[in-house]
């Protein structure tokens, strides 16, 4: 008899119906933890995606063409010259885009009347902006007033703590390339609902004022970012763009996935000025906020193993008292001329099964777990947001993670139930003639 | 008639801390083929030892035992499992049926284990024992759902499916009234005449000696003889063996 012989496992299927409390019981702890995991797996995907999603739209494309221009090898200012003639190399040569974007990048500090923050500016055009508009939420003003000069958009948390609204003035202080320091004045038209850490320090004023700002020309940007059809073409289109725009004559840095604003210090070591542009894709850019999905990634799997732990012994234990019950069953079929290797065969078929039926409806109440969660509409508190990335609790379960939950804590069942499988397989034949029970 | 079980000098010592209990102290027996033999004797005199070590769920301390031909104390526990799958039937005192089990599922199980037979032969095979033991109508039904010697019935079928050289039976009747019981050892007795399979029984109720071809009286693990029922009837009733009534006659 092996473990495909129907016997057994009508056997074990009937001996957890006998036991109709216990099963129920060890089962719903199944079923939490794999809910638990289900849900916690589906959260990780929730951060992901709006990482993605909000990531890829204040700060990065999925791949972006960027870089720096010297003047002298001490002063990288985070600007590519010429880039129409990028966007036009980029036009030929990436079939896979959807649409490509161009964004100014700043770094200067936001005066107001009330107080002042050092924040990272995005120059942005907002009529060519098709993304922008879809993940970022105003709560007061419009977009459409961006195309003003000097207009400028900054997110709530911000807004708070500058104490500033929709049409009051404020003062940018921004450290030039060149070692100075210049000023400009412009108007807030619009303000966001936060999107998690990213937005904390992000803020976004019409391009042609922050070319003022660095008195820059119009030839100028500060990154092109590309939006692809499909995201898994990140890679090779990187690739694609490097060899494409060495070909067209352009310099490139060496590849080195960080972000732009990491790369200052060991840009302004390297002896050359001019221009060298930079392909990156959204990854090396948000590859600051990755040690969160790490953190919580390490946090979460020790919870489960702690929990997968936990119930481990108690259905060793129950297992245990169900097989001391069992003993005289137990005898009669080793008597009977069962093996032993059949007896902890049968066994492990219970484990399997009680792990399986467990999971499987952890992994029902999971899906329905994280859907509600995501229907009601939950508002996160405001710590919460920084590391979810979003204003309100997102999870996502997958077919991927709900089938590996499934997959996992039944299995950690199975394996949990070969020690006390092993010791009835080692039982007595003599064991059934005892009278007793 | 051949030997089918052959014991030798059979000693089994249980130890019990630091004591030794001697359970059989020196046993010497034959079973033929196709008997129906009675282990009879009181209460501790080792009857059930005997019996387990016949049916190779325990090992001799010292001797020699010899089922169908095999030196038990030569074989690995697979194949001593082997053997009581292929060659014992075992029917307990307190049937020991698996309780999840339907009558059908719990007699086709040791065919199952066999893995000879296919389905429709097995459920064949199951169905003639059912109607044999009277049970055929039964056969959806959980062993809970039957009397003590409906039960006892289904352990019969179960013991007799495999078709085994022997049938080793614990004191079946002790967990039933004398009427079901002396319907068990007939159905037991005719089982034993249609197909010649050796039945080894044990019994201390001289009711159930007298259906026996040959009685083997055990008393504290040694065996005193082997005797016809009538006599065997006789001493269980603790009237004297016929030799001490001469003694007493003159
Ligand atoms: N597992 C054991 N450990 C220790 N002693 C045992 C064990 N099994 C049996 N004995 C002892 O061996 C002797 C014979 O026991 P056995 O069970 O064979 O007697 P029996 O004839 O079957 O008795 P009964 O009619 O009560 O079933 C007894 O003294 C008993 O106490
Ligand atoms: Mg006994």
């Amino acid at each position: 008899m092996n473990l495909f012989d129907r016997m057994l496992w009508v056997i074990a299927f009937r001996s957890l119906m006998q036991h109709r409390l216990r099963t129920l019981l060890l089962g719903s702890a199944i079923a939490g933890v794999t809910a638990l995991l289900v849900t916690l797996t589906g959260a990780f995907v929730g951060i992901k995606t709006t990482l993605l999603v909000s990531a890829t739209t204040l700060m990065s494309g999925h791949v972006n063409v960027a870089g720096f221009y010297k003047s002298s090898p001490t002063s990288a200012a985070p600007v590519v010259t010429n880039y129409k003639k990028v966007r036009e190399i980029i036009a030929k040569e990436v079939p896979e885009l959807d649409y490509v974007v161009q964004r100014g990048r700043g770094w200067a500090k936001l005066v107001s009347e009330s107080g002042s923050q050092q924040v990272g500016i995005g120059g942005i055009d907002i009529n060519h902006e098709p993304g922008f508009r879809k993940v970022v939420q105003i709560k007061e003003g419009k977009f459409e007033d961006l195309e003003k000069p000097n207009a400028m958009l900054i997110f709530e948390a911000q807004a708070r703590k500058l104490g500033v609204k929709v049409g009051d003035t404020m003062t940018i202080v921004a450290p030039t390339f060149r070692g100075t320091n210049n000023t400009l004045d412009v108007t807030l038209v619009a303000i966001a609902a936060d999107i998690g850490m990213l937005s904390s320090w992000n803020t976004f004023m019409n391009d042609q004022g922050l070319r003022q700002l660095y008195q820059l020309n119009d030839e100028t940007t500060g990154a092109l970012q590309l939006y692809l059809k499909d995201i898994e073409q990140v890679k090779p289109v990187q690739e694609r763009l490097r060899k494409v725009l060495a070909a067209g004559g352009f310099e490139l840095l060496d590849p080195d996935p960080r972000p732009y604003f990491a790369k200052f210090d060991s840009v302004n070591r390297e002896n050359w000025t001019g221009q060298k542009l930079d392909v990156t894709n959204w990854e090396d850019e948000t590859s600051f906020v990755q040690w969160i999905v790490t953190a919580l990634t390490v946090l979460a799997t020790m919870v489960i193993v702690a929990l997968v732990a936990i119930i481990g012994v108690g259905i060793m234990n129950v297992m245990w008292i169900s097989i001391r019950e069992r003993t005289r069953e137990i005898g009669t079929l080793r008597a009977v001329g069962m093996q032993r290797g059949s007896v902890m065969a049968m066994f492990m078929a219970e484990g399997t099964l009680l792990g399986f039926m467990g999971t499987v409806g952890g992994g029902v109440l999971g899906v329905l777990l994280s859907v509600g969660l995501t229907q009601a509409h939950i508002s996160l508190p405001p710590s919460w947001q920084f590391i979810f990335f979003s204003e309100r609790l997102v999870i996502s379960p997958t077919a991927f993670w709900v089938f590996f939950s499934v997959g996992f804590i039944t299995a950690a069942i199975t394996a949990i139930s070969i020690i006390p499988s092993f010791l009835a397989a080692r039982l007595k034949p003599i064991t059934a003639m005892s009278h007793v029970g | 008639m051949s030997a089918i079980v052959t014991i030798q000098d059979v000693v089994k010592e249980y130890n019990l801390g630091a004591t030794v209990v001697q359970a059989l102290r020196g046993v010497s027996l034959t079973v033929d083929k196709g008997e129906f033999i009675s282990i009879a004797g009181p209460s501790g005199s080792g009857k059930t030892t005997l019996l387990n070590l016949i049916g190779c769920v325990d090992t001799a301390t010292r001797g020699r035992v010899e089922v169908a031909g095999k030196n038990t104390a030569e074989l690995s526990e697979r194949e001593l499992t082997d053997l009581r799958l292929n060659t014992i039937g075992f029917i307990f005192q307190s049937f020991n049926l698996v309780s999840v089990l339907t009558v059908f599922q719990n007699v086709e199980f040791p065919l199952l284990l066999q893995n000879k037979l296919n389905a429709k032969e097995r459920k064949a095979r199951v169905e003639a024992l059912l109607e044999q033991v009277g049970l055929l109508t039964h056969q959806k039904h959980r062993p809970n759902e039957l009397s003590g010697g409906q039960r006892q019935r289904v352990a019969i079928a179960r013991a007799l499916v495999t078709d085994p050289l022997i049938v080793l039976a614990d004191e079946p009747t002790a967990n039933l009234d004398s009427e079901t019981g002396q319907a068990i050892l007939d159905l037991m007795k005719s089982l034993n005449q249609q197909k010649g399979t050796t039945f080894i029984f044990s019994t201390h109720d001289h009711r159930v000696m007298r259906y026996a071809n040959a009685v083997v009286r055990l008393a504290d693990g040694k065996v005193l003889g082997r005797e016809s029922p009538e006599d065997a009837v006789a001493h269980a009733m603790g009237l004297e063996t016929p030799k001490h009534a001469e003694v007493r006659t003159p």
